[in-house]
């Protein structure tokens, strides 16, 4: 029994990101009803962020050469809503339940049903958080929230910006605030110089990443902002407000190194220590994860055509495993020729594997460079609040973990940690390090509870089925 | 309006209320991103301290930047501004 409240498609995607686009734009052109659910206000993601509609910023923030790409995409997108095929997308949507066939979403206060025969997952990632005293002071942020600050919505995040995490999103963050006319004061990478080293064959080798970070280099050096390598924040202060930091040198495992500290006056603090893929709708339609610290820990397991082993269920891109926004376009073709092949017999083109699996193997050789530094999570001291949503200390998650045996669901029956709304996306890398004592080491999985994003409770009473 | 990048033309004025007082914003803005602009920091008070709480994810993950619309929690990252809409801090009361 179908309601105005349902819509009906031979596919549902879940993300507006190169990912997702890329397979409703293969699988519209192929004549499909596709229905795109995206949490966002506009096409692109996080990575390829537009600003409001009407809004232009023509050139005012210098652009990496990657993002034709997204410019392309988007354009493809936007063109196929517009010729009249059966693409649709849903902005400002949240997907709150799913199971296999159905995807139940909040719109507009509105409890809503997307019946779909295939699912595609191409639902992105989210700021890694690393706990540090002051980390709660408003004005630190994660470096994603500073994009979507100033690509986003054209807004100036302050005067004097530090830059702190590990990876190469610590250069987009940079090149972004020096575009909104930002002071970047310092711009420090947890990761040793050795280490990021090992980064270099994979960029160097690789036409589009030479080209990208070369072109990073030269912004960077045009505003005199130097990379500093094995650096990182120790805490920050102010009064209700973070008015400056204390940052200091880590050993090769993320330890703060004593008698290193420096004062630095700031008032935005932007942190990223690296990206968790969003694997929590996949979780819910029962697809199997595996644990690469590397690609940012739990990720959805797919064949080398983008199948999971749930029945129609296919996932792309950051959901299995960090890999940034070329492996996820790509990988979104392969997730369309693979439905259409599951639809009418048409064989994939082992070129478009070959590309997805090139791109992949690029990627991870580049990450490799940049996987979790245990000793970061010695940031934190003991009265330092881990859990933000129940304002949890280090100490008493920690005392959890210890009471009620070494385990992410033991902290949060000892102390609701990882309990309130944010359903321990923020709080999981470190809690996860005081269960095991080790973030590298395989921990429980998160626990997958519905809602899965906390929604109206008329909503789930209301939803339609 | 101070705390937009400058050049990126005018857009028609919204005006909303922040814990009673008056905010110029511009549509399509969020809840959170028109009170970064003008100059407003701390939007949530945290749930059993009482700490001030602002932006941390933008991107509707964290639910730390809260507030309280016309009498509903929403998150103000993804809530885009309406005029007249009333908002009040979220979190401890």
């Amino acid at each position: 029994m179908s309601d105005e409240r349902t819509i009906e498609a031979d596919v549902g995607v879940v993300g507006a990101g190169p990912g997702g686009m890329a397979a409703a734009i293969k699988l519209a052109a192929a004549g499909l009803r596709v229905v795109v659910l995206d949490e966002g206000q506009r096409a692109g993601g996080q990575i390829f962020r537009q600003l409001p509609e009407g809004v232009r910023a023509d050139g005012l923030i210098a652009e990496p050469p990657s993002h034709d790409h997204g410019h392309d995409l988007i354009e493809a997108f936007e063109q196929q809503k517009d010729v009249g095929t059966k693409l649709q997308v849903v902005h400002g949507a949240t997907v709150w339940d799913a199971q296999p066939g159905r995807l139940w979403f909040e719109h507009a206060g509105a409890s809503r049903l997307l019946r779909c025969t295939h699912i595609v997952l191409a639902a992105g990632a989210y700021d890694r958080c690393i706990p540090f005293p002051g980390w709660t002071l408003p004005g630190v942020m994660t470096a994603g929230a500073l994009q979507v600050m100033v690509r986003g919505f054209g807004v100036v995040p302050g005067k004097r910006a530090l830059v702190v995490g590990s990876g190469p999103l610590l250069l987009p963050t940079v090149t972004s605030l020096l575009g909104a006319g930002v002071e970047v004061v310092a711009a420090l990478e947890a990761s040793s110089r050795w280490r990021g080293a090992r980064a270099l064959p994979a960029v160097l080798l690789h036409a589009a990443r030479r080209r990208e970070a070369f072109w990073y280099l030269k912004q960077l050096s045009r505003a005199r902002v130097k990379l500093s390598w094995g650096w990182t924040v120790f805490a920050c202060e102010g009064d209700g407000r973070v008015q400056r930091a204390i940052i200091g040198k880590v050993d090769g495992r993320g330890r703060p190194k004593k008698g290193t500290e420096r004062t630095i006056e700031c008032d935005v603090v932007g942190a990223g220590f690296g990206l968790v893929p969003s694997i929590e709708i996949g979780l819910r339609l029962g697809v199997a994860s595996q644990f690469v610290p590397d690609r940012g820990g739990h990720c959805l397991v797919v064949d080398r055509e983008q199948r999971t082993n749930a029945e129609a269920v296919y996932a792309v891109g950051e959901v299995c495993g960090i890999g940034g926004a070329d492996v996820a376009s790509v990988e979104g073709e392969v997730a369309a020729l693979s439905i259409l092949q599951a639809r009418t017999g048409a064989t994939i083109p082992p070129a478009a594997l070959s590309r997805a699996a090139a791109q992949r193997r690029a990627a991870d050789a580049m990450l490799r460079a940049f996987g979790p530094l245990p000793g970061l999570h010695e940031l934190a001291r003991p009265d330092t609040v881990v859990c933000r949503c129940e304002d949890v200390t280090k100490l008493r998650a920690g005392e959890a973990a210890s009471l009620h045996g070494g385990s992410m669901r033991a902290i949060k029956v000892g102390c609701r940690a990882g309990m309130g709304p944010c359903q321990a996306r923020i709080c999981g890398p470190s809690l996860q390090a005081l269960a095991t004592g080790d973030p590298g080491r395989v921990a429980d999985l998160p626990i997958v509870q519905v809602p899965l994003k906390p929604v109206r409770s008329e909503t789930i009473l209301t939803a339609p089925d | 309006m101070s705390g937009r990048i400058a050049g990126m033309g005018d857009r028609e004025l919204v005006e909303f209320q922040f814990e009673g007082e008056k905010v110029s914003a511009w549509a399509g803005d969020s809840i959170a991103m028109a009170l970064w602009a003008a100059g407003q920091r701390d939007v949530r008070k945290s749930s059993s301290v009482g700490a001030p709480r602002g932006v941390l994810c933008n991107m509707g993950i964290c639910y730390e930047c809260l507030v309280v619309v016309d009498g509903e929690t929403v998150r103000s990252c993804t809530t885009l501004v309406r005029p007249g809409m009333s908002v009040r801090r979220g979190g401890k009361q």
